[in-house]
């Protein structure tokens, strides 16, 4: 937890998680985390399943707060306002910070709908305006070429890969501030892979963005900070480069070389 | 030599294998088949039935109104329009209401109170329709004319067109009666269907929809309801298939009135109504056989109830592009 001091009082903090516990009922299953989401950098959870990645990412949209029993304590700042705070308005908060899912969950409608769905939520567009925002979002999540001849099929008919890009480009069109990948690319072929690695990439520019992986050559790849989680704590967050070439902890150490985990 | 032995007692086994699989497909078959034997029968015998007074009337039984035994002139609209009246109303109280109940299951009740809503809505489905029966006649349309039928009356009064649905003495028994009474008896249907299809949308879709920041509405109407149309849909013709051939509790409230009548509050009949009431006194075979043409309309239109609807799903999937 030492390393990366340095750079952590340079870098603007887009949200900063301080001492956050995390309660599935009665079980504890993050144990006072302490960790920053740079602005525009990408930063990469890892760790063996059931160490409380997704669960954390979980709380920084506040998913958790659809189901009863599951509560959060501490804070969570995002741009200076603790999100963790009950007056604190979910729906704005979500659009703030969006979410791409380990599946992909294209809603039961039209790929031009699923865009425009979200957009339509926020704000009345004329039909040409709201035309310019599907597009530039499915541009954005590098699918318009395969989808421009097709919007008014079903979201549902296109491959495992088109749609988790499609949900990237929903995801976008609301112009959040933050994106949060939940294992993105678990349930896609390499190729796709590449071509939402890559968009990750170039998503950074605009956003800030957190993702939760398994595949520790994905993490190397896209992040710029990572963490290490193991049994709900925080073990080590780092910069990535350092976080795999020469960890401080041993636990880290012993998973990133795959001796568990 | 042994492995000789094995070879042969295994094509032996293997022999009765073959045996059974072909007992199996031809029993399963068997069942499939007397589906379609006793369907046709059914059919064959309607319109062997129905074939005087088909020969008598016509076409015409169809928009006849008049029903008179005595000489011995039938029609069967009075019954037809009862029937689709009747039905309409029960549809439009409990579709919205059984969805509501549904939605408010899956999606917004508390952990508590979902088992028992759940198991009373069940209970409901339970409940005989001669129950049903009773009440309506003895309780429930007493209630509607003293309570609900008068300000009804009153209310509608100076509204064109409502005035004359909404018009005459309150009789308390009647078609509207009937179609509360209907709406009451389909509502556990399609509320325990909308219940069992709206479970079935994963939740991590619903998770998507919050997470570009829908309300809780915004997310039934445009990803649960969407996703689960087809089983609603399903529980919806379900509902209307009993509201249509609903008979005993109808009987006991619609007043059993062969005529068409302007006002819901009248009373009226229904095709099924018409059949049990007036069965065991038709006296001559053209006024049984009128009956029994009843019943083959009754018949016509369910079917046709479930070929629209089926139409409706095929141009649903088509809209939203899954074909």
């Amino acid at each position: 937890m030492t390393s990366g001091a340095e750079v952590r009082n340079e870098l603007p903090t887009k949200i900063s998680v301080k001492d956050l516990k995390f309660f599935y009922g009665e079980n504890l299953a993050l144990k006072s985390i302490n960790m920053p989401l740079y602005a525009n950098k990408v930063t990469a959870l890892i760790g063996p399943s059931g160490c409380g990645k997704s669960t954390l990412l979980r709380v920084l949209n506040r998913m958790y707060d659809l189901y009863p029993r599951q509560r959060a304590e501490g804070e969570v700042i995002l741009d200076g306002t603790n999100i963790l705070d009950p007056h604190q308005d979910l729906n704005l908060l979500r659009a703030r910070v969006g979410m791409v899912f380990q599946k992909p969950t294209p809603f039961p409608m039209t790929i031009y709908d699923n865009i425009a769905f979200g957009i339509k939520l926020y704000e009345k567009l004329p039909k040409s305006e709201l035309d310019g925002r599907v597009e530039a979002a499915l541009r954005g999540a590098a699918i318009w070429d395969e989808v421009q001849d097709k919007l008014n099929a079903s979201g549902l008919s296109l491959s495992g890969g088109q749609q988790q890009r499609l949900c990237i480009a929903r995801t976008v069109a609301i112009h959040p501030e933050v994106i949060l990948f939940d294992e993105p690319c678990s349930a896609l072929d390499p190729i796709s892979t590449a071509k939402v690695e890559e968009l990750i990439d170039e998503l950074k520019e605009n956003y800030t963005i957190a993702i939760v992986t398994h595949n520790m050559q994905q993490a190397a790849r896209v992040s710029e900070y990572a963490c290490f989680m193991y049994l709900g704590e925080l073990i080590e967050f780092a910069t990535t480069s350092q976080l795999f070439t020469s960890p401080e902890n041993t636990r880290t150490q012993n998973y990133i070389t795959g001796r568990f985990g | 030599m042994a492995y000789k032995d094995a070879a042969a007692r295994r094509a032996r086994v293997l022999g009765a294998f073959k045996i059974r699989d072909g007992i199996f497909h031809g029993l399963t078959l068997a069942a499939a088949l007397a589906v379609l034997i006793i369907l046709g029968g059914v059919i064959i015998s309607l319109i062997e039935g129905s074939l005087p007074a088909i020969r008598a009337f016509g076409f015409g039984f169809v928009y006849s109104s008049v029903w008179n035994p005595v000489t011995n002139q039938f029609g069967a609209l009075a019954a037809i329009y009862g029937t689709l009246v009747t039905s309409a109303i029960a549809m439009l109280i409990a579709v919205p209401i059984g969805i509501g109940i549904g939605i408010f299951l899956t999606e917004l009740c508390p952990e508590g109170l979902r088992r028992p809503i759940g198991i009373a809505v069940e209970l409901l489905a339970g409940i005989p329709s001669i129950i049903y029966g009773i009440w309506g006649l003895f309780v429930f349309a007493p209630f509607l004319q003293q309570h609900i039928q008068p300000g009804l009356i009153a209310a509608f009064a100076n509204v064109p067109i409502l005035s004359s649905l909404f018009a005459g003495p309150p009789y308390g028994i009647g078609m509207l009666t009937a179609g509360f009474i209907l709406a009451i008896m389909v509502l556990p249907f399609i509320a325990a269907i909308s219940r069992d299809v709206f479970a079935t949308v994963p939740a991590v879709l619903k998770e998507a929809g919050r997470g570009i920041g829908c309300t809780t509405w915004e997310a039934v109407r445009h990803i649960v309801v969407p996703y689960a149309r087809v089983g609603v849909i399903g529980g919806v013709m379900l509902g209307l298939g009993r509201a249509l051939g609903e008979t005993m509790a109808v009987t006991f409230v619609i007043g059993n009135a062969d005529a068409i009548p302007r006002s819901l509050l009248a009373p009226g009949t229904t095709i099924s109504a018409a059949i049990a009431n007036e069965f065991t006194e038709a006296v001559g075979d053209l006024y049984t056989s009128s009956l029994i043409e009843l019943g083959l309309i009754l018949f016509i239109i369910t079917f046709f109830v479930l070929a629209i609807a089926r139409f409706m799903l095929i141009r649903l999937e088509r809209k939203a592009g899954k074909t």
